[in-house]
């Protein structure tokens, strides 16, 4: 391996033991939050509520939990990361060394990607319990998750940055993914609305990474998966491009 | 020609009316072992951080054996082992790994990475707290492993930023020990302290800073020849008032119990004039003490003299 391999993956793996390491912070909750899910959403009102899109309610909204674990966890990862690191300095020592911004950055993402990606996994492993998980689209459902994750990879690393209290992580995941998610038509399907709420809700980026995740299940979706996979690979190559810059800058990070 | 470990010119940084470098012209000569001096808020922090990345200039340039800190940043960090002042240390993992990790960011391979880490940590002395993390070291191991961590990539430039702190007499003697080995092997030191005995004792060259300027760079001994000793003369017959003494170099003259107490501007060189004044006024010299100017007394003189002229020309 050159140098720069190396450093790459030093941050990488480092970043990656930190989250494996600590499974009660990072891989339990998931599991537990969608054990509830599954109970109460599919189990208990699923089985009132009936099929919709030719699949049961629990089929339905699994794609759209894997979505809100997956970018809920890929966002706090890198986030909390480096904000942490900035918090008590020990982000120093990453940049006071060798390594480039962009390999900092591209660490940093790709391990929270990653976490995403895990946290995806679990939540249809929990699924399983509970029914038949299909896959119609496996190529889409690949593309869509690495997209999505290395999107809120990058999204976590600004806000990361941006943050001068742990009050700002809380905010930026409780009270703006989640409400976005929660009306992502995760639970419902965008024709149960009205036509003015539909189109409100065509504004919501989250419609369209569930729509995808969900042509990636179950071979449904109410938005084109091509040009959902288009725009949010653009928005994910913007997003990548202002951490590069903002480390080229020390934003947060030098005085 | 082979560049200067550290070269800075016109270096600028300033913290909104605050400025932290004003101007600094600073050159470290490959291999030696320098000294920072200055009151707190002095820059030398700043000074330091700049050359690391973590503070951006404002303007002027700074290089690093000729890589410019900004433009060449990675061939510049490459070379430098930082041991800060506040511990910025990774509390997630025991600090063999925290060593490990810093050897991967410089480009070092697992194995080569954990034999540095392992020999790190064997000369700080902490090689039995390996799988401890650092929240659980006692305050001087915690010295110890920062230190360690700055030798772990093998620097050819190790920035010590008040590494003696807060520490015991023994750890103290330890870690000088560790750096005059550091660089009798080569390496360059940059040191900052607010032990003067320590710059006094350690340093090749020393810059007193204060304002953000340098106001003052030599060996502690040239800057000691500086500053004023004291004689003090033992008299068979102690005069009632100060004589009149014309003898270069006496600055002052003030009567004691048993004689007189000169202050004059190299001591050593003063007395046999000082003395033979003294005879010829009548005086029997009873016994003489050549006190002389420590670099602490250098140092307070010329931060305040340059603090006075700051204010007169403000």
């Amino acid at each position: 391996m050159n140098e720069n391999t190396i450093q790459f993956a030093t941050l990488v793996r480092r970043e990656i033991l930190r989250f494996v390491r600590r499974p009660y912070n990072t891989f339990l909750p998931p599991i537990i939050t969608n054990t509830l899910y599954f109970s109460v959403f599919g189990v208990i009102l699923g089985s009132r509520i009936g099929e919709i899109a030719g699949v049961s309610y629990l089929q339905f909204v699994l794609p759209g939990l894997v979505v809100l674990g997956a970018i809920s966890d890929s966002f706090e990862n890198a986030s909390f990361t480096i904000f942490h690191g900035r918090w008590n300095d020990y982000i120093q020592a990453v940049l006071t060394s060798p390594m480039s911004n962009r390999s900092m950055v591209t660490a940093y993402v790709s391990a929270s990607a990653l976490r995403g990606i895990v946290t995806s996994l679990l939540i249809v492993g929990v699924g399983l319990v509970f029914t038949p998980v299909p896959l119609a689209n496996p190529l889409y459902l690949v593309a869509f998750l690495l997209v999505i994750t290395t999107l809120f990879g990058g999204l976590g690393v600004i806000g990361g940055l941006w943050a001068s209290d742990f009050d700002y992580l809380t905010v930026m995941n409780q009270f703006i993914l989640r409400p976005l998610v929660f009306f992502g038509a995760v639970f419902y399907s965008l024709d149960v609305l009205p036509p003015l709420w539909r189109n409100v809700s065509l504004l919501n980026p989250m419609v369209y990474m569930v729509n995808g995740v969900r042509y990636g299940m179950i071979g449904v979706t109410e938005i084109d998966p091509n040009t959902s996979l288009a725009v949010l690979t653009g928005v994910t190559v913007v997003v990548l491009a202002i951490d590069f810059v903002l480390f080229r800058r020390g934003y947060g990070l030098a005085e | 020609m082979t560049a200067p470990a550290i070269e800075t010119r016109e270096l600028h940084k300033s913290y909104g009316d605050v400025q932290a470098l004003d101007g600094l012209d600073l050159t470290v000569d490959r291999g030696e072992f320098f000294g920072l001096l200055g009151p707190n808020g002095a820059g030398k922090t700043t000074f330091i951080n700049t050359l690391v990345g973590l503070v951006k200039k404002d303007s002027g340039t700074a290089e690093v054996f000729g890589f410019d800190v900004e433009d060449d940043y990675r061939e510049a960090r490459d070379r430098i082992g930082l041991a800060p002042q506040e511990f910025n240390v990774d509390r997630f993992f025991p600090i063999i790994e925290v060593l490990e990790h810093k050897a991967g960011y410089h480009g070092i391979g697992s194995d080569e990475a954990r034999r540095r880490a392992e020999d790190a940590l064997k000369t700080v002395g902490i090689w039995e707290k390996r799988d401890t993390r650092f929240d659980w070291l006692s305050g001087g191991m915690k010295r110890r492993f920062v230190l360690a961590r700055a030798l772990v990539s093998d620097p050819d430039l190790l920035i010590l930023d008040e590494p003696t702190a807060g520490v015991d007499v023994q750890l103290r003697h330890d870690l000088w020990d560790i750096i005059n080995r550091m660089n009798d092997e080569g390496t360059t030191i940059l040191l900052t302290t607010h032990y003067i005995e320590e710059a006094e004792r350690l340093c090749d060259r020393v810059a007193i800073m204060d304002s953000g300027r340098k106001v003052e760079v030599a060996a502690p001994d040239e800057l000691m020849a500086r500053g004023t000793d004291t004689i003090d003369i033992g008299l068979a017959d102690p005069p009632r008032s100060a004589p009149g003494l014309d003898v270069e170099g006496v600055t002052e003259v003030a009567v004691t119990d048993d004689g007189l107490s000169v202050t004059a501007a190299g001591g050593s060189q003063t007395a046999p004039a000082l003395m033979r004044a003294l005879e010829r006024q009548g005086h029997t010299v009873t016994s003489l003490d050549i006190r002389r100017a420590s670099l602490e007394e250098v140092f307070v003189n010329l931060t305040r003299d340059d603090r006075e002229f700051a204010e007169v020309s403000a």
